[in-house]
């Protein structure tokens, strides 16, 4: 598929946002980011063409990577100033050279690799039941701290002057805590109280059991009331890096503290979503990569869909997207089977 | 084989391998926990390959490094547990080498020109912004820090830029270049 965008027709509002889109994702984005980012490219097939050569384009630029290495290799925002020694040589040999013939055959940038050029967006004919699915939320404080919630989970923060505090009422959520030691970041799950001054941990609550993994910094973790102001809580036993400590609801005085390796930490804090980054992939794998993480199912109702490749780059958590995408550009149907099933069908006719 | 294909081997061989050993020991120095240094410096040759196919390069071995600084960047943003250290700037030292500097005649290659001219023609904060983050390899976070804006300016004046290159691109029929 060979598509020239000399015409690529200009949108001030459309490029506006492939602009701003094109530093995000050069900054890198965040999970929420991503969401809203797959949502803007399946609005309208105008912004994959638009981000296509925006990114193409930013790209570009990386030809120029040190320009300037070898005589003063002192690092100059203004090396391409007007008047600079640099912009008055490269106007002396302006129309010098001409152009060379561009090896072309090789696309430089492919956001999504489709054997067949038939785009055909379709509508969203069943966004609604896709919207069930409940989503991984990240709640960010004032204070800089970022928590991020598991499906179905529920925090109350009460901010004072003294204190921060956050009440986890159900679910899990991953901390990550701002450095601020005057005011100490206090967790409290079922009247246990989980402080940190800055650092990363992970608190679950299911059924009657409080669960505790710190991924950074120390914790303590004390059974007693709601701490008061100026109160220190260090002589608790600390929690380090790797600790995870287990506790029963009804014996809250006494918890179990073992040590995690890196695969088990990754595998219990892996509910947080991470980047899968999809090469020339097949479909299959795809859907299997996403079930591995998500509770809900995504299932190929046509074999033909299998072997179809894509290049790519989701959320681990973001099927909603993935499905979307899946409707809006690759003609495919999505249908819920049951509350946690998605089957995905061939919608093009025949024609892929 | 065609004779474009061993030509651009010969290249491969004569411009960029000579750089394999001392950038995988720069990635392993700069960044030990980015993942496997074998996928990193495989992505960024081939991403160089790509890039040399479709026009001219000032200098594969700058290249390599900002694009492997990249990329490594880039996968520790990922690697949950472990927040990007507050890794040192990109030595210009690290990609000069005296040796193998940017021939004059490369860098007066067309289309680098019309690239150098796209930032020659921005406003000020936009043009020290792509300077330094495209030049210079620096991250978002290091191009702030260096002109003493905030981050949020640096996507902000970057997207502005952009948007303005593009335009330039448009206006000069370097879009041409561009195929999907």
């Amino acid at each position: 598929m060979k598509r020239s965008s000399n015409n690529f027709p200009e949108n001030p509002e459309i490029e506006r946002a492939a602009a701003n889109w094109t530093l995000r994702i050069d900054r890198g984005l965040s999970a929420e980011e991503q969401d809203a980012y797959s949502q803007w490219l399946a609005e309208d097939p105008r912004h994959r063409d638009a981000i296509a050569v925006y990114r193409w384009g930013w790209d570009e630029f990386d030809r120029l990577a040190g320009l300037q290495t070898t005589h003063h290799a002192q690092i100059d925002p203004d090396l391409l100033a007007p008047g600079n020694r640099f912009a008055r040589r490269s106007r002396l040999i302006k129309g010098l050279f001409a152009a060379i013939p561009l090896a072309a055959s090789i696309a430089i940038m492919v956001m999504v690799f489709w054997p067949n050029t038939a785009l055909k967006p379709t509508p969203f004919a069943s966004k609604p039941a896709i919207e069930l699915i409940a989503r991984i939320e990240q709640k960010r404080l004032d204070d800089g701290s970022v928590i991020e919630l598991n499906r179905g989970a529920v925090v109350e923060t009460h901010y004072t002057p003294e204190f921060r505090r956050v009440t986890l009422v159900r679910g899990e959520a991953n901390f990550e805590v701002a450095k601020d030691p005057d005011r100490p970041f206090v967790v409290n799950v079922a009247g246990v109280n989980v402080q940190a001054v800055g650092t990363q941990f992970n608190v679950r609550l299911i059924n009657d059991t409080i669960d505790v993994i710190v991924a950074e910094g120390i914790v303590s973790v004390s059974a007693r009331e709601i701490l008061q102001s100026g109160e220190t809580v260090v002589e608790e036993p600390l929690l380090e890096v790797g600790h995870r400590a287990v506790m029963k609801l009804g014996d809250t005085s006494r918890f179990d503290v073992t040590r995690l390796s890196t695969s088990q930490m990754d595998r219990e804090l892996g509910w947080q979503p991470h980047l899968m980054d999809f090469d020339d992939v097949r479909m299959a794998e795809i859907v299997a990569a996403f079930n591995r993480s998500n509770e809900v199912q995504l299932v190929l109702g046509d074999a033909s869909l299998e072997e179809i490749q894509l290049s790519y780059s989701f959320w681990s958590d973001n099927v909603e997207g993935f499905v979307r995408l899946m409707e809006s550009s690759f003609s495919m149907r999505a249908e819920w089977q049951g509350s946690s099933e998605i089957v995905l069908r061939d919608a093009s006719g025949g024609s892929l | 084989m065609t004779p474009h294909d061993s030509e651009q081997a010969r290249w491969f061989v004569d411009e960029v391998l000579p750089h394999e050993k001392e950038l995988r020991a720069w990635l392993q120095s700069r960044f030990p926990g980015a993942g496997d240094v074998d996928d990193l410096v495989q992505e960024a040759f081939t991403r160089l390959l790509k890039a040399h196919e479709s026009g001219p390069v000032v200098n594969p071995r700058a290249y390599l490094f900002v694009i492997t600084r990249n990329l490594a960047l880039n996968q520790l943003r990922h690697l949950r547990y472990e927040r990007p250290p507050d890794v040192e700037e990109m030595d210009p030292l690290s990609i000069a080498d005296d040796v193998n500097s940017p021939p004059e005649s490369i860098a007066k290659k067309e289309e680098l020109q019309q690239l150098i001219k796209a930032i020659q023609s921005l406003p000020n904060r936009c043009r020290q912004v792509m300077t330094l983050r495209k030049i210079y390899g620096l991250s978002q976070k290091e191009v702030a820090v260096r002109l003493g804006i905030s981050v949020h300016t640096v996507e902000a004046q970057g997207s502005i830029g952009l948007r303005k290159c593009i335009e330039y691109f448009r206006r000069h029929g370097y879009l041409a270049h561009f195929e999907t």
